[in-house]
């Protein structure tokens, strides 16, 4: 069993009798067999000596049982990793950054404390997944919709703390943006409420985010500074209609005009999330005839126009969706229809889906894309578990890289290219081309997905590791950054964020000092290490 | 989902499900209720969407077993629990907070409902 560093055997042993005796023996997880339960299933170190274990695990039921929990933590100077539900897969999952650390498991503290279908808000606890609290709401029958991520397991509390995203509106899928008021356990085990929550008798705790003075709640996120134990978010309002309209443009150049129209859109919030995507590439069917005009490496712009005019489908798409009163949907495709004539000539126009909400129940089960209805799912695993293209030899798992660039055309096309340009000199088959489209994930930028498998072979899981850290840093040199990643490449990936002498780190390892003194909370996460560990680090 | 409908009715006719008053073992019910609250969203019948766990293993048996594990009958107990505990293949481990040893008995008992015992 790993120990916590600098804890004796003996020391440690006192210390999971104390936690015992404030979570009950039954909640304090020691054996070798429990502890393995917090392994990261998709670790990129899979059985090296570099996987990050954690010593043993906690499970409090309450928030005077994290403060509690906390405070030996502090006597003993045991480091603490907490987790919501620990599903944040393939961004390090339950596993801590520091090895011997004690997870604290937070599953068990899994009550929906409020749902305000007037106000449009829920209040709710770590341990809440997103399929929880989309039963609450189902079974009450509440007009609220909630902006969902991909794994459905997951927790509202933890996805958003790591900037997860979803798949909606655009005020409501930067999920820690659709945040509003905290309560969190500090390191020294005291109980804070961000904004409102700290005005007693205030009912505005969910409505307003800032209270009086500095809003500190960003620093609970991707972070180190406490132990989250409550959260609010901001829902929609449950639309009456849902509409879908596909734009399509003939020519390469096209996506340039096109991009700014949906900008548009999204910033005037008269779309949810625009899916582009380049029809000529055939998409699931390839066509073969893009195969050959990539035969010779990248093509010239000229060829790719050339290629682009020989076929008879459109070079881009994107679907648009509306969400609202049926009247408001219709109009806003109908001002779609007549911004893009107007800006792209030979624009086609195709209208999609048309529904009405709430979605039936019988109909809920057969609902392709779940999430775009707010409804919690675990479909997208089907393209990272064994598919028909994997299906001899299925990886473990994934490592996402999650790229953030500007919303130009011409950068999603630069980056495509450079992607490309970095897998040559890998020796990997490319994965982008002069039709990579862009996704607009977080509202105001464009988001490059990347997944490098993982394994439970150290040699192929080092052969992903070099890809991973190769692919980071060549972003970084063109100004893209990922902007989310697993212990294993945090202290690489906040190394890229190095302004003026990496002074947003410094100034971030000032307030570690000072709000954790002996650095218990996630030591290492996100770069950030207590004073007494970052000096002697390689 | 003829088959299931089949098994399902089957181990109804045969009164194997159901917890017998005063009964500790572990319970084909509970178990159903479990499996439907952790497992389903990937393991259920393809009519729900995509699932990635019955997506896996049609590509894996090829028709040789059922894709959808209810439907098997060929589950080791030992096997459900390493997997449910170890994870496999994209599927994660499921730590005691989530799924309680007695629960996970409960699955195995409802996953292993149509087999002699």
């Amino acid at each position: 069993m790993a120990l916590p560093p600098n804890v004796s055997e003996a020391e440690f042993s006192t210390a999971l009798d104390e936690f015992s005796a404030v979570v009950g023996a039954d909640w304090v997880f020691s054996s070798d067999e429990d502890v393995a339960l917090y392994r990261d299933s998709y670790s990129i170190y899979w059985g090296e000596p570099e996987e990050r274990l954690a010593s043993a695990a906690v499970a409090p039921a309450s928030v005077e049982q994290v403060q509690q929990v906390v405070r030996i933590a502090n006597r003993f100077g045991i480091p603490l990793y907490p987790i919501s539900t620990g599903r944040n897969l393939n961004y390090g999952g339950a596993a801590p950054n520091t090895t011997g650390s004690v997870v604290v498991d937070l599953k068990r503290m899994n009550r929906v404390l409020e749902v305000d279908e007037d106000r449009h808000f829920a209040l709710v606890e770590p341990g809440v997944s997103y399929f929880d609290l989309y039963a609450y709401i189902k079974e009450r029958g509440l007009k609220v919709v909630i902006d969902v991520p991909d794994p459905g397991w997951g927790s509202p509390v933890g996805n958003s703390l790591d900037h997860g995203i979803g798949f909606g509106m655009a005020p409501f899928r930067d999920h820690f943006g659709a945040h509003c008021g905290m309560e969190v356990v500090t390191p020294e085990g005291d109980v804070i409420r961000t904004g409102m929550g700290a005005l007693p008798g205030s009912d505005t705790w969910q409505e307003f985010r800032y209270g009086a003075g500095p809003s500190v709640d960003g620093l609970f996120a991707q972070s180190n500074f406490g132990i989250v134990t409550k959260m609010g978010f901001w829902l929609m309002p449950m639309p009456e209609a849902y509409l879908t309209g596909t734009v399509s443009v003939p020519r390469y150049r096209d996506l340039i005009a096109m991009v700014k129209e949906v900008n548009y859109f999204e910033d005037s919030f008269l779309t949810g999330l625009p899916n582009y995507s380049s029809p000529v590439t055939g998409g699931s069917d390839p066509n073969p005839a893009l195969a050959t005009l990539m035969e010779n490496g990248w093509p010239s712009l000229e060829q790719v126009e050339q290629f682009v005019d020989s076929q008879d489908r459109p070079a881009w798409s994107v679907t648009l969706q509306f969400y609202g009163p049926e009247e408001s949907v219709r109009a806003h495709w109908s001002a779609a229809k007549r911004r893009f004539a107007s800006a792209i000539a030979g624009a086609v126009f195709e209208e999609g889906e048309f529904r009405t909400l709430p979605i039936a129940p019988e109909a809920e089960a057969e609902l392709r894309e779940k999430r775009r209805f707010g409804i919690p799912s675990l479909e997208a695993f089907t393209l990272t578990s064994r598919t028909a293209l994997t299906a001899d030899d299925p990886p473990e798992g994934h490592a996402d890289l999650l790229i953030i660039m500007p919303r130009k055309a011409q950068e999603n096309w630069d980056l495509a290219r450079v992607l490309y340009e970095l897998y040559t000199e890998l020796d990997l088959p490319p994965i982008t081309s002069p039709f990579s489209a862009p996704s607009p994930f977080f509202p105001r930028s464009f988001l490059r997905f990347i997944l490098i498998p993982t394994w439970r072979d150290p040699e192929r899981n080092r052969r992903s590791r070099e890809i991973f850290s190769r692919i980071i840093d060549r972003c970084a040199e063109h100004g893209w950054g990922d902007y989310r990643t697993s212990p294993a490449f945090q202290e690489q990936l906040v190394g890229t964020f190095s302004y003026n002498n990496s002074s947003l780190l410094r100034f971030q390892e000032k307030l570690k000092d000072g709000i954790d003194p002996n650095g218990i909370i996630a030591p290492g996460r996100y770069g950030i290490w207590p004073a007494h560990i970052r000096n002697g680090r390689a | 989902m003829r088959q299931t409908t089949r098994l399902l009715s089957l181990s109804l006719l045969l009164g194997a499900s159901g917890a017998v008053p005063g009964q500790t073992g572990p319970s084909e019910d509970n178990g159903k209720v479990v499996y439907d609250k952790w497992c389903i969203h990937c393991h259920g019948q393809l009519e729900r969407g995509p699932l990635p766990g019955t997506n896996a293993l049609a590509l894996k048996y090829r028709g040789e077993l059922p894709a959808i594990l209810e439907e098997r009958t060929d589950l080791a107990p030992e096997f459900i629990r390493t997997v449910v505990r170890g994870g496999l293949f994209g599927m994660p481990i499921t730590r005691k907070t989530e799924v309680s040893d007695a629960e996970l008995e409960d699955i195995i008992a409802y996953l292993t409902r149509t087999q002699a015992r």
